[in-house]
């Protein structure tokens, strides 16, 4: 373990370029069961990650201009991999394709246009939003993070929210809609969970802002925020009783942060002895090369399974409606107005690049998840990654026929190399269901429009 | 005429009620008897708004003209659309006449206004969380730590177009997290931490890739006679050696940019904030060198064998000004990528910064005298931190925090372990305004004169009261009118006040959105340089409104603006050379104001091409109060011209309009987007699009004409004027109480606008309107 920092090219690994693994899982790596966390459940833990793509993908809708760019031509096992598609042929065993999923809380259902903050907010939720531009929002629980409340028992964090596009720095977010809604992650209605864009920050979230990795001091530092955090909560029941209803509400939230970190770093005092932190380093910028940016954050979300940090993480490639202009693809139109491409080829060309860029980033991910061992097997066989857009075809806004893939075998439980086609807008809820199952999540009923879970998985 | 004899109106009922508190009867109301409109809302609003088809959600059909307070919220709905002429719609065919509209308008107004007046509503803004902006200037005027650490934080939530509406603020785990680290670091750095581990800090040139650097100074911070290169500020935390290394863009290969062997140093530094600059002599600067021999062997520094044989090139370092080293690097243009800044280390002392001035009021003699010493430094810093006297319970615990980091450390480390604390509670993080004992439920009461201090220092400074204030406000004396008056013109002419621009401004304006554009760099001009001179320009120019105390409509109007010699060029304007801005008039009426600058240009762009619709969209968005609703998800196509050639913008457009569904909104938007059409997608003037000229001139949907941008700027001052000064009011309101303007707020804008038409739109006026009124003096109590 001592010449662990010197043997592998750590910076390389973060940046993205090494093509190989660069942290062996190890056993030890692993926390044991203590007194706070129960013991896990046997065998590699499941992890789930949620990828989103913004804007929907062309030729997965029916009313698409190039049907079959996305969808397979026939469906059932060994189908063929469509064009778009073609980049996630090489993990074709340990992935199957969905469609005729839909997330239909995200039409209009009389609130009118908004359709990409309605897209972002209900694709892990199936809860239509109210649709406000001020501070009364209300959502429901995502998907993600009803596994976190239960995977996250185990682990420092219960979940990683990680993004590649700030909110507009000003003005509104989507016709009417509160910026709250264009985060896909939400802890409860009203508790939206923003994604960090900054590399550093998910680095300095999992590994902490300490001057070492070593665990005497990491123990120092824990022991001295445990006191911060005393503090707080004694002038937080101070001022409770001094304050309004509605005070009280927002003084509840900052409490709850407290509980939620202590309950951390209490975990992480168990567990430090045991757990060996890589000594990796801390990136520093965002990267301006869109295809550098996303690698480094994908290697981030990598890393935090790798460690078992957490087993949870939702990833945006981008902002639903972002303008961003794919100049590293030799594309300068923004994203969102050439999604309205109204049939014209030339924008119907550029998108479907824009569409390949994204599976290859997602393509990169699985390769990442193959060639990183994790106890017995590797991480791709130990968890489930589902990739998807809120949107299936831009041009005129649809929710249902979405364009959906689940790479990842759960342990040897999900069989791989088949396209599933479901009846027209079965809720994407559903199978949230079935992946929880696969987790080993106790039994949830449903949640949002879900239906009940997807037959024949 | 009319909406003056409005304000009017409503003023005097304001005084009225406010000066003697008075309620009219409902006797002596203004115009003409209620018959006549409730007449006008039979025939023109309910065959549309009845309790059976509740078009728009409303029904008129059963609310009582006679008593218009009871559904106040309804009623202001219906004079905003009956005065906008958007209700009732043309599809309406008994049209109401315009006189009996007009004064069915102000008889809503000016009843709603004497309501107001008897029986004020001020709202409630719940506990409001300091935004990252506020953080950063907290932690600034606290200790004297000028790092911006709220940028360390995540991206707050924003609501109402602002970032700073409680609300919408929350607390999440993660957001603790930064909190935390954010604290131990700004501690250590305000006390100077000799236990600092040496780290290395990266900062990135801000460049244009593949781009040659301009033979120029980059900005004020370097020389005149230098080109290029980069500043940081950087906060050196104790008295030690740091080292600086530099980067370059070296060999191009395969796309990918690789880097030379660093070029670094290693110096001792004074403890605190340094600009840091690393910049290149001007080109005609550089000593002439000899031919260099030619042959194998003889070029020692050529990467790629003798046929690149370079001449080095001198880049300097520059520390505050002055220069600490020079390098000579192997490049004909050496383009800086990075500095990197490592330290501390052989730390020699603490320093003499303006921190440890702030923080250590007193240095104990002896040990017996450390205790003492220690409750005074955190007395006077948890006083400032918490904005309100202090007391024992509020000192011990910082006070133990001391005791527990001075039994292993010496006494700075125990001040440092007591500040990291206070800078994580509750009431430093959040302002927390308290409901006078016994006051009844959602009654509406003023709030103490500590509390206005905050709320002063918030919405001006974005940042904590200073001690004049603070100590007025304990003394019970900033609630007088006439020192409450001298404390805002007092806190407009401090530089503090630079926050108004970047926050209230910023967003309002979406200047922030400068920061990330990015138009297409091989279609259009655009570079880093320009950017940041679009930045610049804005600031300054509305910056200028302010500090010079000038009429709201001159941020229209205005006939000068400040462009440094890239953006004069942009601009078309002869004779400005140099990096530095000045003030120069313009000549040109189409450049005059927010209108014709490249900031404003440009994020209403694509990033390919200009959007006529999104200039539209945002003129009546932010400037005129009407935003256009968003498109229907279906979006017809637009149809192909019969003879199939490529339409241009404007015959789209036309199509666009013959579609009466598209033409409700486009109407209004796109004439006012097309009359600045002659711009560029980055703001360049421009007389052809794709070959065809262009046409800037519009029609409104009532026949209004109008052409090109000084045409549109003459129409938004004149016709649109009330309008323009009534949205901008809006929104100043909203980011002063950091909550959204409701119904009941409106009475209040009224009154605002007619305050501030009296003094000419003096923006002294409209902020103090803004302060005296009812929600910034007043708080609703709790409903409990």
């Amino acid at each position: 373990m001592n010449n662990f920092n010197r043997t592998i090219p750590r910076r390389t690994f973060l940046r993205g370029v090494g093509a190989t693994l660069a942290l062996p899982f190890l056993d030890s790596m692993r926390p044991a069961a203590s007194a706070l966390t129960p013991a896990p459940p046997p065998g590699p833990p499941v992890r789930l990650g949620y990828v989103y793509t913004p804007n929907g993908i062309i030729g997965a809708c029916d009313k698409s201009p190039r049907p079959f760019m996305w969808t397979p031509k026939t469906a059932g096992a060994n189908f063929e991999f469509s064009p778009t598609m073609k980049g996630l042929e090489p993990f074709r065993d340990q992935l199957n394709v969905f469609s005729g999923l839909a997330q239909v809380t995200g039409r209009a259902l009389g609130d009118g246009p908004g359709d990409h903050a309605r897209a972002t907010a209900t694709f892990l939720t199936g809860v239509h939003p109210y649709k406000t531009g001020g501070a009364d929002f209300k959502l429901g629980i995502s998907a993600d993070q009803i596994a976190a409340r239960e995977l996250g028992k185990y682990t420092q964090l219960s979940s990683l929210e990680i993004g590649l596009e700030t909110q507009p720095l000003a003005g509104n977010c989507d016709s009417g809609y509160t910026c709250a809604y264009m985060s896909m992650s939400w802890r409860g209605p009203t508790s939206p969970l923003p994604a960090e864009i900054n590399p550093r920050a998910v680095f300095e979230r999992l590994f902490g802002d300490g001057d070492s990795t070593d665990p005497k001091t990491r123990m120092t530092r824990l022991e001295s925020q445990k006191s911060v955090l005393d503090y707080v909560t004694g002038s937080l029941s101070r001022l409770q009783m001094k304050v309004g209803n509605g005070d009280k509400r927002k003084l509840e939230e900052y409490l709850e942060a407290v509980r939620d970190i202590e309950r951390r770093i209490q975990l992480a005092e168990e567990q430090n002895a045991t757990l060996e932190l890589p000594h990796i380093e801390r990136p520093s910028a965002i990267p301006d090369d869109y295809l550098q940016y996303t690698k480094l954050m994908l290697d981030m979300q990598v890393v935090a399974w790798q460690t078992d940090m957490t087993r949870v993480a939702s990833f945006m490639l981008g902002r639903d409606g972002s303008n961003r202009a794919y100049r590293e693809i030799g594309i300068s139109d923004g994203h969102h107005s050439i999604s309205h491409h109204q049939g014209d080829q030339e924008k119907v060309d550029k998108l479907i690049k824009i569409d390949e860029l994204h599976v290859s980033m997602f393509a990169y991910l699985l390769d990442k998840l193959k060639n990183t061992p994790d106890g017995d097997g590797n991480l791709l066989d130990h968890s489930l990654v589902l990739f998807g857009s809120s949107i299936s075809e831009s041009n005129i806004h649809t929710h249902d026929d979405l364009p959906i893939v689940l790479a990842g075998s759960a342990n040897g439980q999900l069989k791989g190399n088949r396209h599933l086609a479901y009846s027209k807008e079965t809720p994407l809820n559903n199978l949230f269901l079935n992946m929880f199952d696969l987790a080993g999540i106790p039994h949830v009923d449903g949640f949002g429009d879900s239906t009940g879970r997807l037959a024949n998985l | 005429v009319r909406t003056s004899l409005i304000w009017l109106i409503a003023a005097i009922i304001v005084c009225v009620g406010v000066t003697t508190g008075s309620v009219r009867g409902q006797s002596d109301q203004p115009g003409q008897a209620p018959a006549d409109y409730t007449a006008l809302v039979r025939t023109s609003c309910t065959g549309c708004h009845n309790d059976r088809l509740k078009t728009g959600g409303l029904s008129l059909q059963h609310l009582d003209l006679a008593n218009v307070p009871e559904h106040a919220e309804v009623w202001e709905k219906v004079a905003r659309k009956l005065r906008s002429g958007e209700m009732p719609p043309s599809t309406v065919r008994v049209r109401p006449d315009a006189k009996v509209a007009a004064a069915m308008v102000t008889y809503l107004e000016t009843t709603l206004d004497r309501a107001a007046a008897a029986q004020p509503n001020p709202g409630r803004a719940p506990v409001h969380r300091l935004n990252r902006a506020e953080y950063s200037n907290a932690v600034r005027d606290l200790l004297a730590v000028d790092v911006r650490p709220g940028e360390w934080l995540p991206v707050d939530d924003s609501g109402y177009g602002f970032d700073n509406i409680a609300a919408v603020l929350s607390t999440s785990p993660t957001l603790l997290d930064r909190y935390m680290s954010a604290g131990r670091k700004i501690s250590r750095l305000a006390v100077g931490d000799l236990a600092i581990k040496p780290a290395e800090e990266i900062y990135d040139a801000k460049r244009d890739p593949n781009k040659p650097t301009r033979n120029e100074q980059l900005n004020e911070e370097l020389p005149f006679d230098s080109r290029a290169g980069m500043t940081v500020e950087h906060y050196f935390p104790v008295d030690a050696e740091y080292v600086f290394k530099i980067r370059f863009a070296g060999v191009q290969a395969a796309g990918e940019e690789t880097e030379i062997d660093p070029y670094q140093v290693r110096i001792p530094v004074k403890a605190g904030l340094h600009t840091i600059g690393v910049t290149a002599p001007r080109e005609n600067l550089k000593p002439e060198h000899d031919a260099p021999p030619s042959g194998p062997g003889a070029a020692a520094g050529g990467r790629g064998g003798p046929a690149q044989t370079q001449v080095p090139s001198p880049v300097d370092l520059r520390l505050s000004g002055a220069r600490v080293k020079r390098f000579d690097v192997r490049a004909t243009n050496p383009d800086v990528t990075k500095l990197i800044v490592g330290g501390p280390y052989n730390p020699t002392g603490h320093g003499n910064t303006p921190s440890r001035r702030a923080i250590f009021v007193c240095q104990p003699k002896a040990p017996a005298q450390e205790t003492a010493c220690a409750r005074t430094i955190l007395t006077k810093l948890a006083h400032r931190a918490f904005r309100r006297p202090v007391t024992g319970d509020d000192v011990e615990p910082l006070l133990a925090f001391y005791q527990k980091a001075r039994a292993t450390g010496d006494f700075e480390n125990g001040i440092q372990s007591a500040i990291e604390a206070m800078l994580v509670a509750p009431e430093f993080l959040f302002r927390i305004e308290k409901d006078p004992v016994g006051a009844d439920a959602t009654s509406a009461h003023r709030v103490s004169d500590i509390e206005l201090a905050s709320r002063l220092s918030f919405f001006l400074w974005s940042t904590i009261p200073d001690t004049e204030l603070l100590d007025l406000a304990e003394r019970g004396k900033l609630k007088d009118p006439a020192t409450l008056d001298r404390q805002v013109r007092r806190m407009l002419d401090d530089p503090r006040a630079d926050a108004l621009v970047s926050n209230f401004a910023g967003q309002w304006l979406h200047l922030r959105n400068v920061e990330t554009v990015k138009p297409d760099p091989v279609l259009l001009p655009f570079d880093e340089a320009l950017r940041q001179a679009f930045l610049t320009e804005t600031s300054l120019f509305v910056d200028s409104i302010f500090r010079e105390d000038r009429s709201l409509l001159d941020l229209l109007s205005a006939d000068y603006t400040f462009v440094n010699q890239r953006l004069a060029e942009h601009y078309g304007i002869p004779r400005v050379y140099g990096s530095q801005f000045r003030r120069v008039t313009i000549t040109d009426p189409n450049r005059r104001g927010l209108l014709g600058q490249g900031s404003v240009l440009t994020v209403t762009s694509y990033p390919n091409r200009t959007s006529v619709v999104q200039r539209g969209k945002w003129i009546l968005e932010n400037l005129l109060g009407t935003p256009p609703p968003p498109p229907p998800p279906d979006v017809p196509e637009l149809k192909a011209a019969p003879h199939g050639k490529l339409l241009s913008m404007r015959e789209q457009m036309q199509v666009h309009r013959s579609n009466p569904t598209c033409a409700a909104c486009h109407g209004r938007m796109d004439p006012i987007g097309f009359a600045l059409e002659n711009y560029d997608a980055v703001g360049r003037w421009r007389r052809q699009d794709a070959g065809a000229p262009i046409d800037a001139s519009g029609t409104l949907p009532d026949g209004t004409e109008f052409d090109g941008p000084s045409g549109l700027n003459q129409l938004l001052l004149t016709k649109y004027r009330d309008d323009f000064v009534r949205t901008a009011t809006e929104k100043l309101l909203t980011y002063a109480l950091g909550r959204g303007v409701e119904y009941y707020d409106l009475p209040t804008i009224r009154a605002i606008t007619a305050e501030s038409a009296r003094d000419h739109y003096r923006i002294s006026s409209l902020i103090l309107a803004i302060i005296k009124s009812t929600p910034f003096q007043m708080r609703r109590a709790s409903e409990s």
